[in-house]
């Protein structure tokens, strides 16, 4: 009896370093952070001066800034459609005072140089090389944090998340758009059926992406108050898979796994293509493409936001609502 | 060289936005060194180059700082590829 307690005891001890070190399981690297970096670069040179899906998202992400009703003096935006943030921003959020950070460069340089060309007046913009899972911003020092497109290629979401929350005043605002699990999944599907048809097995090729049920989760496990998710899909028609991976390199979101085979047959590549095309294709010819957004939104903690009750603090039986309510309600 | 970056130094980085900033790795404050154009983390020495005015704050850009330069704030600093 005593050694099976004692058993039990030590099950518990070894069970409570885990959950006590709590970065066993954020210290799986999932993706190449430095591959990412160098994708970065590329998509910089790559990149459409405007594109019409990064800007749609980033336009949906500024236009929640349009319902606060407060204003944001210091922002920092980082990772992902950096650029398209700044164009777009077009004074929303009464931002006076713009950090603008990427891992990559050309990125940041990109971003810069498109700022000497098109200021925006009233905001002063500084830029800074800086990674998502460390970030080199003081506690309580911004006011708003926007990350657009970017957050999906961090290992430790959660702990991004929390840096970001760490870095906000209290009551200040963490917006965020990753892209969701059903995105590009007709090119998961052809990827997989090429490479069971061509290579006899299958090997990750698309990178795993978060799901909605994950993203709820994620913001009260970072502990930001009053949390939002909310999905759009859309659905981009491209001429040929070809097209769309150009449009991904350009983006830079091709995959970035840490684990992913370094080579992919020709072969392979026009099998995908042929397949995305006979099981997707529209009358027209045109394939589609589906990108499945999650926007996240939440709040650093602060007296003036609304809370709940405590639990049996209620003075009105759910039975009697009826009563309380229903003689002057007429529906 | 090192003028250079100054002029860039001035319009690039200013006081409120090195307030803003921390080490990534330590979260201490860092302090600019005009004379190797860096921000220079004490705590963990590590200095952290700027480059173009655009400070570069990724843990693999930082250099670890050999000798004891973290401790001088502004004194003779010798620094390899001056």
């Amino acid at each position: 009896m005593r050694r099976s307690i004692a058993r039990f005891l030590g099950g518990l001890r070894s069970y409570c370093t885990d959950s006590g070190d709590g970065s066993q399981s954020s210290k799986l690297k999932i993706f190449d952070r430095h591959f990412k970096r160098k994708q970065r670069d590329r998509a910089a040179w790559l990149m459409k001066p405007k594109d019409s899906l990064v800007d749609t998202v980033a336009e949906n992400l500024l236009d929640r800034l349009e319902d606060c009703k407060r204003t944001f003096p210091t922002a920092l935006c980082m990772g992902g459609s950096l650029e398209a943030i700044r164009r777009l921003l077009r004074g929303r959020g009464g931002i006076e005072k713009l950090l603008m950070m990427d891992t990559s460069w050309d990125m940041v340089k990109l971003c810069k140089d498109a700022e000497q060309q098109m200021p925006t007046y009233n905001i002063e913009t500084s830029y800074i090389i800086g990674d998502e899972e460390y970030l080199p911003v003081k506690e309580n020092s911004v006011d708003l944090v926007i990350s657009c497109l970017g957050l999906h290629w961090t290992n430790d979401l959660p702990g991004a998340m929390i840096q970001s929350r760490l870095a906000l005043k209290p009551d200040g605002l963490f917006l965020a758009a990753i892209l969701g699990g059903e995105t590009l999944r007709e090119l998961r599907i052809a990827c997989t059926i090429a490479q069971m048809e061509r290579e006899g097995g299958i090997s990750p090729r698309l990178s795993p992406l978060a799901q909605v049920r994950d993203a709820g989760n994620l913001l009260t496990r970072a502990g930001f108050t009053l949390p939002g998710v909310d999905v759009d899909e859309y659905t981009i028609r491209y001429n040929s898979a070809l097209d769309l991976i150009e449009h991904l390199r350009a983006m830079g979101e091709t995959s970035a796994l840490l684990q992913r085979s370094k080579v992919l047959k020709k072969d392979t590549a026009l099998a995908t293509a042929a397949i995305y095309e006979s099981m997707f294709a529209a009358e027209d010819g045109t394939i589609p493409a589906t990108f499945q957004i999650i926007y996240m939104t939440g709040w650093r903690e602060h007296q003036s936001q609304q809370k709940p009750k405590k639990r049996g603090s209620a003075t009105v039986s759910f039975h009697d609502l009826q009563k309380q309510f229903g003689s002057d309600g007429s529906c | 060289m090192v003028k250079f970056g100054r002029i860039l130094l001035k319009d690039g980085i200013n006081n409120k936005l090195l307030e803003i900033l921390v080490c990534p790795l330590s979260k201490q404050p860092l302090r600019l060194c005009e004379k190797t154009n860096s921000l220079i983390s004490d705590a963990i020495g590590v200095s952290y180059p700027i480059v173009d005015g655009i400070p570069r704050l990724v843990p693999t850009d930082g250099k670890i700082i050999e000798t004891d330069d973290a401790s001088h704030s502004d004194g003779p600093v010798d620094l390899p590829g001056k």
